[in-house]
């Protein structure tokens, strides 16, 4: 469990700033959806928190402390597990590697995999040998999340995690994270395009336009002439 | 019959040579995308540490051996620290940064220990000769072939067996990622870079009884280091074991057939006509972009 406070955020790929001025918090426990459409913003907001754009203004705070100064591999090890969008596993690494290299951001420096894992992803059970790159989307998600996991992180982020990934393993990832959630206590960011998932999981929403939060509060609150307008082309 | 066996001999100990001044330079590129100009001067460093630790301190080149690899390995860390660091998203830039670096080691050598060559004692107990035949191997030389392929298994398996090659592995795939996972990437490449550094000290103390030490006994050294990487595939390991034995078997070969002179010609002719047609190597490797 653990909370983000983010204030007046400015973040840059080169000269241009991405994100404009983005406030939000996210209490410990809590899942936030973040909304919009394409090129909005709202995979930099993720990757602002992992320090991963080229320069970052504003308040930046985990667990009450300031990370903007913080390396990205520092800001791993606080406990923030990154699911990157298009999942980003090393292809050349067995199932076992990419897992194993979640640990590598334990503070703890222990080197063991979690059994639930396993439990709930059997398949990365099964195809622990193979390479990361012989996976199947859906399977190279599940892979992702677990390593994340394999951090024993705090928080999750997450970045379009069922972009791409035949049905049957969407509802799958989707209860995972979830129950992630609900039963282990994990906050959660979770950036989406599918409106109904983000709904029905999130607390609290994020919607953003053109590097700005143009609405923000308690998802049972959203409206959907108000998703409707900031969400369709 | 006799002549081609001694000279097959020659060949796998200048192989040996070059195969671990290249292994050295493979992993830089490989991991870092540098080309380090500074390699040969790293080799030089190491037979100048072996000079001063066997003339000064009386500690002969094998005892010497870890010693010269700390202290080269020291110096690689500084350059990549100080210079080589800044430098990552500028990999022309390095190229000119190391050169320099190289000139100003060669010339802090010759200012402070001078131009003339230096000899350095071959280790006793590997003096004389193992005759098979009409064969006659330098027992010193034979040493320094199995050191090479130890050099080449140790550093295998510190790729592909320890949480550090793991690292390095993943760090070469996907940077970005690697640091979401707790991973420095900077301390890496630093090690590694280091290592590499180290591996050319090694080399430098080894070839002291076999070529003359100077300052600029480097240079010749890593132009041929720069062939095995290059025919071997820029980043393999085994692309590099395999192309040091090629280039030094073929010089050694050549010479007889033509001359010394001439034979560095045709291997050279050679290499350029296995570039057009292999540009990346033997085993080409997957290395950061």
């Amino acid at each position: 469990m653990a909370s983000i406070k983010a204030r007046e955020l400015y973040s840059y790929y080169g000269k241009s700033p991405v994100l404009q001025g983005v406030s939000f918090d996210l209490s410990p426990g809590e899942f936030l959806a973040v909304l919009g459409r394409n090129g909005v913003g709202k995979t930099t907001l993720l990757k602002t928190i992992m320090g991963l754009t080229d320069r970052c203004e504003g308040g930046l705070a985990f667990d009450d402390q300031d990370i903007l100064g913080l390396s990205t591999s520092q800001r791993s090890r606080l406990g923030i597990g990154y699911i990157p969008q298009g999942r980003e596993i090393i292809p050349q690494f067995t199932v076992r590697e990419n897992i194993l290299m979640g640990t590598f951001a334990r503070p703890d420096g222990k080197r063991e995999i979690p059994d639930y894992l396993f439990e709930m992803f059997p398949i990365l059970d099964e195809f622990i040998g193979r390479r990361g790159g012989d996976l199947s989307g859906g399977q190279q998600q599940q892979l992702a999340i677990a390593r994340a996991l394999a951090m024993d992180p705090k928080i999750l982020i997450l970045d379009e995690p069922t972009e791409g990934i035949q049905p049957n393993i969407v509802k799958q990832i989707e209860d995972a994270i979830v129950w992630l959630n609900r039963e282990r206590g994990l906050s959660i960011i979770l950036v989406e395009q599918n409106v109904p998932f983000a709904k029905s999981a999130s607390d609290r929403f994020l919607l953003l336009d053109k590097g700005r939060v143009v609405l923000s509060g308690k998802t049972d609150d959203l409206a959907d002439e108000d998703a409707e307008k900031h969400l369709t082309f | 019959m006799d002549v081609i066996a001694n000279q097959l001999f020659a060949g796998l100990s200048m192989a040996s040579i070059l195969l671990m001044i290249a292994l050295g330079l493979a992993i830089i590129y490989g991991a870092m995308g540098v080309i380090n100009l500074a390699h040969g001067e790293f080799v030089m460093l190491g037979a100048y540490v072996t000079w001063a630790l066997q003339t000064h301190v009386g500690i002969g080149i094998l005892p010497a051996l870890p010693i010269v690899f700390i202290a080269v390995a020291l110096v690689g860390l500084i350059v990549e620290k100080a210079v080589v660091q800044k430098l990552y998203h500028r990999p022309l830039d390095t190229i000119l940064a190391t050169w320099g670096i190289g000139i100003i080691l060669q010339q802090l050598v010759r200012l402070g220990i001078g131009a003339e060559s230096r000899f350095v004692k071959g280790p006793e107990i590997l003096s004389g000769n193992t005759e098979i035949g009409p064969l006659i191997m330098s027992n010193y030389r034979i040493f320094v072939i199995f050191f090479s392929i130890a050099v080449l298994f140790v550093t295998w398996r510190l790729m592909t067996r320890t949480e550090f090659g793991m690292k390095l592995r993943a760090v070469i795939q996907n940077r970005d990622i690697s640091e979401c996972y707790g991973i420095e990437s900077k301390r890496i490449f630093s090690i590694t870079f280091a290592y590499g550094a180290g591996l050319a000290g090694i080399a430098g103390a080894l070839i002291t009884p076999l070529f003359s030490t100077i300052p600029t006994m480097g240079t010749g050294l890593v132009v041929d280091a720069f062939l095995v990487v290059i025919v071997g595939g820029l980043g393999s390991l085994v692309g590099s074991a395999v192309a040091a034995a090629l280039i030094g078997e073929a010089t050694a070969l050549f010479s007889i057939v033509i001359n010394d002179t001439l034979g560095r010609i045709a291997v050279l002719a050679g290499i350029i006509l296995l570039i057009r047609f292999r540009p990346r190597g033997l085993f080409p490797t997957e290395t950061r972009r």
